[in-house]
């Protein structure tokens, strides 16, 4: 508990750092924050032409997708803003500046990841929270505590996967050399998460279930509230199976870590 | 001619081909990143392909906006593998050469920085598209049999490709310079980056667009990056007036953004302020 509250502190400390020394640079975090903000506008529109032309996405609605893409959005932004530096992970390595975070008494993980905050994250967030209230909305599904908790519970846990894959694909630049295409590939998926997994055929299902598990970032979770009839036991596993995912990805990187050598520079 | 003009246009082909080649080479180093690119082209046909499945089948029609699901799959997959040829990380180059400085560099150099810029980054294309298009353009043609006919549209294809490239080129330039004001590259460039997609026709197809907002886009002169090149390439049955019409659309562009973007430059370069190290 003594352990936890000192790394609480710490965190705080080092993350208001980050944005002091953000904030000095003010252009770039305005401009910034205007563009995620138009990114999401983009998809946004990009979104309602699809709709114009077709109906439905395979049996499921409008306000139904949209509500997928507003969880998706929500699901996405822990990784954006907390485990931001996964990106220079590759960066850090190759130059050898990882040596830095190498002499510190804390976990190196924890240290690491603690070092920046990306606040242009906090567009997304709120874009994402709008259109789902929207969607919601549309939907009619009923505001009770229990729909709340689940949707709360579903959210944190769905935010696991991402930040679990993208913490394997930074990590793996401690094993193999100059991996840094990797992570940019796995970010890409991101992009498949805001659709229901059922589009694809069976081996691309178990795919993007079990091994590049993109249906845990919105799909499977948000049936939990918007399809609660038809969600499998996939959907109620969510939040125990992000968090092993999870467990493992830290696992993965800590041994990375454990093998760094440096560049002897 | 005097000894200076002399060694200028000497100089000129010959100094714009090493730049080429020594973009090639510089690319060749990165072998493994181009057979992942190859590798996502791929497992992006596959979803693209699954999607847009699901997307027709939820409509009762077999074409949606003139468009069949074929014709839909192979607009999208051409335009992703050239939207991967074609972005070159320009606005990025710069802006990062802009904080860290080492655009001075570049600077000095007996060529002219759009002039040196525009032929690497001919040199980058040139190389993806050898390795990245006409792969894609291989593996789409044997999946979905054959629906692109292999005539006098594959050589339209390759002039639309390279003018879209050039107003590609002259957009990214304009936008990297916009870096030396605002020193921010990451938002400027998703914008950048976004815009170009989706109003180019890169993201949804142009005939996906509601009428007014596709009029508009066609004022603009992104279309004639993505959307000319693939409809040329694509549709067989254009009529001769029509493809000249594109093209010299696609030409006038081309000279208006490259003197808009070496205007700018122009302007610009005196603004250039590097942390001195």
């Amino acid at each position: 508990m003594r352990k936890l509250k000192f790394y609480a502190r710490i965190y705080f400390k080092i993350l208001g750092q980050d944005i002091k020394s953000r904030m000095s640079y003010r252009s770039d975090f305005i401009i910034s924050m205007i563009g995620m903000l138009f990114t999401n506008a983009v998809e946004l529109a990009a979104f309602y032409i699809m709709f114009q032309n077709f109906n439905s996405v395979c049996g499921w609605s409008y306000y139904e997708m949209l509500f997928l893409y507003g969880f998706s959005l929500v699901a996405l932004t822990p990784m954006q803003c907390l485990f931001e530096n996964n990106w220079n992970l590759n960066g850090y390595v190759k130059r050898g500046d990882f040596i830095k975070y190498c002499f510190r008494p804390l976990n190196i993980f924890f240290y690491y990841i603690s070092e920046i905050f990306d606040i242009k994250g906090l567009g997304q967030l709120a874009m994402g929270i709008g259109t789902l209230i929207f969607s919601w909305h549309k939907l009619q599904i009923p505001v009770t505590p229990l729909v709340l908790i689940k949707l709360i519970l579903a959210l944190a846990s769905a935010s696991l996967f991402f930040i679990g894959m993208m913490n394997f694909a930074a990590a793996s630049c401690f094993y193999l050399i100059n991996t840094g295409f990797l992570i940019n590939t796995v970010s890409k998926f991101r992009d498949y998460a805001k659709y229901p997994v059922t589009i694809f055929n069976r081996g691309f299902r178990f795919l993007f279930t079990f091994i590049i598990p993109i249906a845990f970032i919105a799909y499977y979770p948000s049936l939990s509230v918007v399809r609660p009839d038809s969600a499998s036991v996939l959907t109620w596993i969510t939040p125990v199976y992000g968090s092993l995912f999870f467990y493992a990805s830290c696992k993965f990187w800590m041994h990375g870590a454990g093998k760094y050598t440096g560049t002897g520079s | 001619m005097n000894r200076s003009e002399r060694i200028n246009s000497g100089l000129n082909i010959r100094a714009y081909l090493t730049l080429i080649r020594s973009s090639i080479i510089e690319y060749m180093q990165y072998r493994m990143s181009v057979v992942v690119m190859l590798f996502g082209n791929v497992v992006y046909l596959v979803i693209i392909y699954n999607l847009w499945k699901a997307i027709y089948a939820s409509v009762d029609t077999p074409t949606v906006g003139g468009m069949t699901f074929t014709d839909t799959m192979i607009y999208l997959v051409l335009a992703s593998a050239q939207f991967c040829f074609m972005e070159a990380y320009l606005v990025w180059e710069m802006g990062w050469g802009i904080q860290s400085g080492n655009i001075v560099l570049q600077l000095l150099r007996p060529i002219s920085f759009e002039t040196y810029q525009l032929f690497v980054i001919a040199g980058a294309n040139l190389f993806n598209f050898v390795l990245t298009f006409i792969p894609t353009f291989f593996i789409i043609q044997i999946v979905t049999d054959w629906p692109i006919p292999m005539g006098v549209n594959l050589l339209y294809y390759i002039v639309a490709a390279a003018l879209g490239g050039l107003i590609n080129f002259a957009v990214d330039f304009f936008v990297g310079t916009i870096c030396l004001y605002t020193q921010s590259i990451w938002g400027i460039n998703i914008m950048k980056q976004l815009m170009v997609t989706f109003l180019s026709g890169a993201t949804i197809p142009l005939a996906f667009f509601p009428e007014t907002l596709r009029k508009i886009v066609m004022f603009l002169p992104f279309h004639a990056i993505y959307n000319t090149p693939l409809t040329l390439l694509i549709h067989n049955d254009l009529p001769m007036s029509e493809i000249g019409k594109m093209l010299l659309t696609q030409l006038l562009w081309a000279v208006l953004m490259m003197a808009v973007a070496g205007g700018f430059w122009k302007v610009s370069e005196k603004v250039i302020t590097v942390n001195g190290g």
